[in-house]
């Protein structure tokens, strides 16, 4: 059985620039999807081609099996929510709300019904009157979803719906979404460039990387078993040291450096040979005293840098320190603090060590 | 008189008054260098510094403004030295039906004006195919560049009875040469207004709806909204104010065009700007002239009121 949403083989054009180089995603019902990239890497756009703004040059779109790609944007039984909200600044919430409702020439008291149920299920019942001017940013983005769900789409498209609130709300409006989401068992296509946001809400994550797909999965799978470097990067693992590795069999050999011990790691089906990209998460290591000089024993299962403390921080919870290892620098948080200048020894665990072959 | 005049001169107001904090500022910085640091300041009181510094702009605009404008009031109401409602009496003895007919035509083309830039912006705006939206960019500005007078003397050349669209209408064979009539009367003026007047409203207009943000009108699409509903219901009313706006100043130049009543129909009835000119040129009755110069403000004045009470309804929200 194919998936609800589908967009296959979608090649998108601005101009001369190819934005999308053949994009294949596949949505089930019910599901939210979260697509996850940088700026410009064309998320957006796919969001925009799905909802029929931005045709594909070529590939398809398809929707329950049926072919949408040439349907304008109103026959997809698509809802986008945007990121400015675009709400009618001339109508009241009411009217924005009831819009679309309006279009479909639904009775005036069917509307009317509709409408106040959406305000209630949005916590909203007593600004039916108010204009999106006098509303605070959290209350617009409310209308803006209300006004999604008010036709009771098959497909909810969120165009970055959280970028322009406040820190704390955006915490508290993340649940609710994903909560109405779950509850109305509806589609959703979310596009954020915000990491956290994508694993709290979605139940898949597609992390795009110029205009290609770099991994599809669920927020565990792409957080701890990253297909690619860009992921790895993307998902946090920021921290990289380049070592010589080598696979044999089902093991990772990693040879011992000025920088790092030996060690043996397993190989998870990585293909790994000569110099290699060693990523790690700052938070997901140990970080102890040096233990004299960089040990010629091979650690099983995990990899142990040496470096040096040249900054520490205190960010909340854990301490933050910045470790020269060589000419890189490590990010790396620890319970305890240790204080700048001092010889540590930092320990990969094999499941915090991502090691990919080096571009 | 004229609504012409009455906007240069508020130009010239303008640009007269802008100098003002940079020449204030070089005089006060002049002075304080010559003057002991501290204590001693320059004797004249700042704000007849600032009265001294707009005199001059101050000067030309009582002099060529208001000094004409209050002796052309009073000319209305003067008749042989004494103060008379007589030239009121006569104009509107003799011109009432021409004021009703100018009242009408310029409201008429205000109207039509209204629509077609409608039509043009939102063609601009929502057209799907680009080459249109830029072939109708590109061609419809011209009028704006065309003077009132080349505009009534075009029309005057196209619309009379012998003229070039009967002409194409008869070797189409729409029309025999016995049918053709004439559209120089009330309709040749209302062609030639809305001909002149349609650019500068749609100039405009496009302006602004092109300013509007973008996603409200993808958003009533995405919701399922045809173009034209979208035109009226998202975006019009967003741009209303700016219709209103050029609209208004339309109105106004409409009211003080001579060329194109001359030009298109000279009979009666006709506009009363030809009416004053007429009054001027042929008797030198200036007390009729000026009664009918201020019917005129006054039309414009209740205009110039719907505006500004429209504006001061937007600002209250």
């Amino acid at each position: 059985m194919s998936a609800f949403l589908e967009v296959v083989n979608a090649h998108v054009l601005y101009g001369q620039h190819e934005v999308l180089k053949g994009v294949n995603l596949a949505v089930e019902k019910g599901e939210f999807v979260a697509l996850l990239g940088s700026s410009g890497c064309g998320k957006t756009t796919l969001l925009r081609s799905i909802a029929g703004f931005n045709p594909p040059a070529s590939g398809a779109i398809r929707v329950n099996g049926h072919d949408v790609t040439g349907l304008p944007p109103d026959k997809r039984g698509m809802a986008l929510v945007f990121q400015s909200y675009a709400l009618w600044p001339h109508m009241t919430v009411d009217q924005n709300i009831g819009y679309g409702l309006k279009l479909r020439r639904m009775p005036k008291a069917a509307i009317e019904a509709r409408v106040a149920e959406i305000k209630r299920m949005l916590g909203m019942d007593t600004l039916g009157a108010r204009k999106p001017a006098n509303l605070s940013g959290g209350q617009r983005q409310r209308v803006a979803l209300g006004r999604a769900l008010a036709i009771e789409p098959d497909i909810l498209l969120l165009d970055e719906p959280l970028s322009n609130l406040d820190a704390r709300i955006r915490l508290t409006v993340r649940h609710e979404i994903s909560a109405l989401q779950r509850r109305l068992g509806i589609t959703a296509v979310h596009v954020t460039h915000d990491r956290e946001e994508a694993m709290v809400m979605a139940d898949r994550i597609v992390i795009l990387n110029n205009g290609e797909i770099a991994q599809v999965g669920t927020p565990e799978d792409v957080y701890n078993r990253p297909a690619s470097d860009f992921v790895a990067a993307f998902m946090g693992a920021e921290n990289l040291v380049e070592l010589p590795a080598e696979t044999k069999g089902d093991r990772v050999e990693i040879a011992a450096g000025p920088f790092n011990s030996a060690a043996v790691v397993s190989s998870r089906g990585r293909l790994l040979s000569g110099l290699s990209n060693a990523r790690f998460r700052g938070e997901s290591v140990e970080l102890s005293d040096a233990q004299g000089a960089v040990s010629s024993v091979q650690d099983e299962g995990a990899l142990r840098l040496s470096g040096v403390v040249e900054q520490t921080s205190y960010p909340g919870g854990l301490w933050r320190h910045v470790i020269a290892v060589g000419p890189r620098h490590m990010i790396v948080d620890s319970p305890r603090s240790f204080e700048i200048g001092r010889r540590v020894s930092i320990r990969i665990p094999e499941e915090a060590l991502f090691l990919f072959p080096k571009q | 008189m004229s609504a012409k005049s009455e906007t240069e001169v508020t130009h010239g107001w303008g640009s007269k008054k802008l100098p003002q904090p940079d020449t204030a500022g070089a005089f006060r910085a002049k002075h304080a260098g010559g003057l002991a640091e501290g204590g001693c300041r320059f004797a004249m009181p700042v704000h007849l510094l600032g009265f001294l510094l707009v005199a001059p702009a101050l000067a030309i605009v009582v002099l060529l403004f208001v000094v004409p404008l209050i002796s052309s009031i009073t000319g209305a109401f003067e008749v042989g030295g004494t103060v008379s409602l007589g030239n009121f009496t006569k104009a509107f003895e003799l011109y009432s039906g021409d004021m009703l007919f100018t009242l009408a035509i310029v409201l008429l083309s205000s109207a039509l004006i209204g629509l077609f830039s409608i039509m043009i912006g939102g063609y601009l705006t929502l057209g799907s195919n680009p080459r249109a939206v830029a072939i109708l960019r590109w061609i419809y500005r011209w009028p704006l560049f065309i003077p009132f007078i080349v505009v009534g003397q075009i029309l005057r050349t196209f619309l009379a009875k012998n003229g070039l669209m009967n002409n194409i209408f008869i070797e189409l064979g729409l029309m025999t040469p016995l049918s053709a009539m004439s559209f120089l009367d009330w309709r040749g003026i209302v062609i030639a207004f809305v001909w002149k007047q349609t650019p500068f409203v749609a100039l405009l207009l496009s302006g602004a709806m092109a300013s509007i943000d973008r996603s409200t009108i993808e958003a009533a699409r995405n919701l399922g909204a045809n173009r034209l509903r979208i035109l009226i219901e998202i975006v019009l009313p967003q741009v209303r104010t700016t219709l209103l706006v050029g609209l208004i100043l339309s109105f106004v130049t409409m009211m003080s065009v001579l060329s194109v009543p001359l030009m298109i129909n000279a009979q009666s009835p006709t506009m009363i700007t030809a009416n004053m000119a007429f009054r001027i040129n042929a008797y030198r009755d200036y007390g009729v002239a000026n009664a009918l110069g201020l019917i005129s403000l006054l039309m414009t004045s209740a205009v110039a009121w719907v505006y500004l009470r429209q504006t001061m309804r937007e600002h209250s929200r």
